[in-house]
């Protein structure tokens, strides 16, 4: 409950950045959700393999949210620089 | 006929429910909703008289080239004042009449949502207290000789060859019923057929799978890898959540992919598009008041509190050493073992009822401002979110027939697992809707 009022209040809080916004509802999440699946649904107890079973869709997970990254728009021009390295920018200006 | 009484009640109570609400206090509101029409439409015609004006008297000012006193600088001033003051008075017009409609949409859904959950509910127990009428009378835990290993279900098998043929000819059931109520559209029986057979071939595979769980069964051990060792309705549980979390996966990619194209006002604000912003997201409307945010939110905690429920029913359908609460109130609520494991999951049954019901309340609000299916922003919306309702619902379906369990058979440390798989479904939900909240509510 205290997660939620968390989440809620920082979306409420004037003066706080989007991405720091964003950065509390995404840890947030994290935090609830490992909670749920560890305790709620006991993986932290069980066999290994239950554990493993969960995390086995979470690659596709990665594969798909790599795709949204590949086919946005801002995928190259908007990386930062360490993402980039020795990239020739004067190509994709052209 | 302790069955056929619960269903009755039930559906006395969605009877009730469905008067009080959606027809008494519903019909209430509407005429408070009327009552604020005329005034928002005197309010509006005022405004765009007092709009009209100071259009004029700002022309005639413009045109005497912007005296700073004087008689057309003073009537440019009272037809400013005479606009704002109008403005003010449509936009509290408006909200009124908002509010009210809004209010009057509550209670009408509220009310209405909850008689069909309880028909719903009440066909359920009337059909699970038919299969435990016709069940034999042995006790199911006697025969523990080797002999007697379970060897398997096919009603599984036959109820998802059911549910296969029923949306198989799903679009043709829709048609026929579209068509037989009068609309422009083509019947199609063959589908309507496929459909109807389907259903019936799911109900009988449901109703038999009941009649064997009823029955109790010996649990059955995996034997080959990686597995080895598990129960195989564990196993089975978590494969099938696996598959559950590609689907969800796959609505929140879909949402992700169009909302990093969408200029949103989220994306203004954090400066990814230039304003004003194209697209109006479930979340602009809902994030901005607590008014409109409070229904998600409450079902959060709805939802984890479930979980916790159900948790507890297990909690003690396992404990051989459960005693009854000294506290009062506490023996009086869970007065046996067998009831307060029933009790645990009438309680989940009650927090899920809530959280389909604000849901609906919700998404009645969300249309009525004008944010409908027919977007790409209203169809990830509707389609995600409703997803997740119809596991919810489903849930509570299998819920009932352990509620019914619970009440005629029992749980105890011997059968106890079953509320343990179901719960991991159930706290799948919880986890899925978990991610929802954040990515549909507040982002």
């Amino acid at each position: 409950m205290l997660f939620t009022l968390l989440e809620v209040g920082a979306v409420y809080v004037s003066g706080l950045s989007v991405y720091t916004v964003w950065a509390i509802l995404i840890g947030v999440g994290i935090v609830k959700a490992y909670g749920i699946a560890a305790f709620f649904m006991h993986l932290k107890g069980d066999p290994f393999i239950y554990t493993r079973t969960a995390l086995f869709p979470v690659l596709f997970v990665a594969l798909m949210l790599w795709g949204i990254g590949l086919s946005n728009p801002d995928s190259i021009l908007g990386l930062p620089d360490w993402c980039t390295p020795n990239y020739d920018w004067a190509y994709v200006i052209e | 006929m302790k069955t056929v009484v619960i269903g009755i009640a039930l559906l006395v109570v969605g009877g009730l429910a469905y008067g009080v609400m959606s027809v008494g206090i519903a019909s209430m509101k509407h005429h408070a909703w009327e009552d604020t029409i005329i005034p928002y439409e005197n309010a509006h015609d005022h405004y765009v008289e007092a709009s009209d004006e100071f259009a004029t008297a700002d022309k005639a000012w413009e045109d005497a080239g912007r005296p700073a006193s004087g008689e057309v600088h003073d009537e440019r001033e009272d037809a400013l004042e005479h606009y704002e003051h109008a403005f003010e008075e449509y936009d509290h017009a408006e909200h009124a009449k908002i509010d009210a409609h809004l209010s009057y949409l509550t209670w009408k859904t509220a009310g209405i949502t909850i008689a069909l959950m309880m028909v719903v509910y009440a066909s359920f127990y009337l059909v699970a207290g038919f299969f435990n009428s016709i069940q034999p009378d042995d006790d199911p835990y006697a025969h523990d000789g080797d002999h007697e290993e379970h060897h398997g279900s096919a009603s599984p098998i036959l109820m998802a060859s059911g549910i296969l043929l029923f949306m198989m000819g799903f679009p043709g059931f829709v048609d026929t019923c579209k068509a037989v109520l009068g609309l422009d559209y083509a019947a199609d029986y063959g589908g309507f057929t496929i459909s109807v057979v389907g259903f019936m071939i799911a109900i009988v595979g449901i109703g038999n799978w009941w009649r064997e769980d009823l029955a109790g069964h010996h649990e059955q051990v995996a034997l080959g890898q990686p597995f080895g060792g598990q129960d195989i309705r564990k196993a089975g549980m978590w494969i099938f959540l696996m598959s559950e979390m590609m689907v969800f996966a796959s609505f929140f990619s879909s949402y992700l992919r169009m909302r990093t194209e969408w200029c949103t006002q989220w994306a203004v604000d954090s400066g990814r598009c230039v304003g004003p912003a194209d697209v109006v997201t479930a979340s602009d409307l809902l994030r901005h008041d607590i008014g409109t945010l409070l229904p998600g939110a409450i079902n959060t905690f709805a939802l984890i509190i479930s979980s916790y429920t159900i948790v507890l029913a297990l909690k003690t359908a396992k404990d051989t050493k459960w005693t009854v609460s000294d506290n009062k109130l506490m023996a009086k609520l869970f007065p046996t073992r067998k009831k307060a494991v029933r009790n645990y999951l009438m309680m989940t049954l009650a927090l899920g009822s809530l959280f389909i019901i604000l849901k609906l309340i919700e998404w009645s609000h969300l249309v009525a401002e004008g944010f409908d299916i027919n977007t790409q922003a209203g169809s990830i919306f509707y389609v995600a979110t409703g997803a997740h309702g119809l596991h919810v619902f489903i849930g509570l379906l299998v819920m009932l027939f352990m509620i019914f369990k619970a009440d005629t058979v029992g749980y105890d440390e011997k059968n106890g697992r079953g509320i343990e798989y179901f719960g991991l479904y159930w706290h799948f939900v919880d986890l899925a809707w978990v991610a929802i909240f954040p990515a549909f509510y507040l982002y």
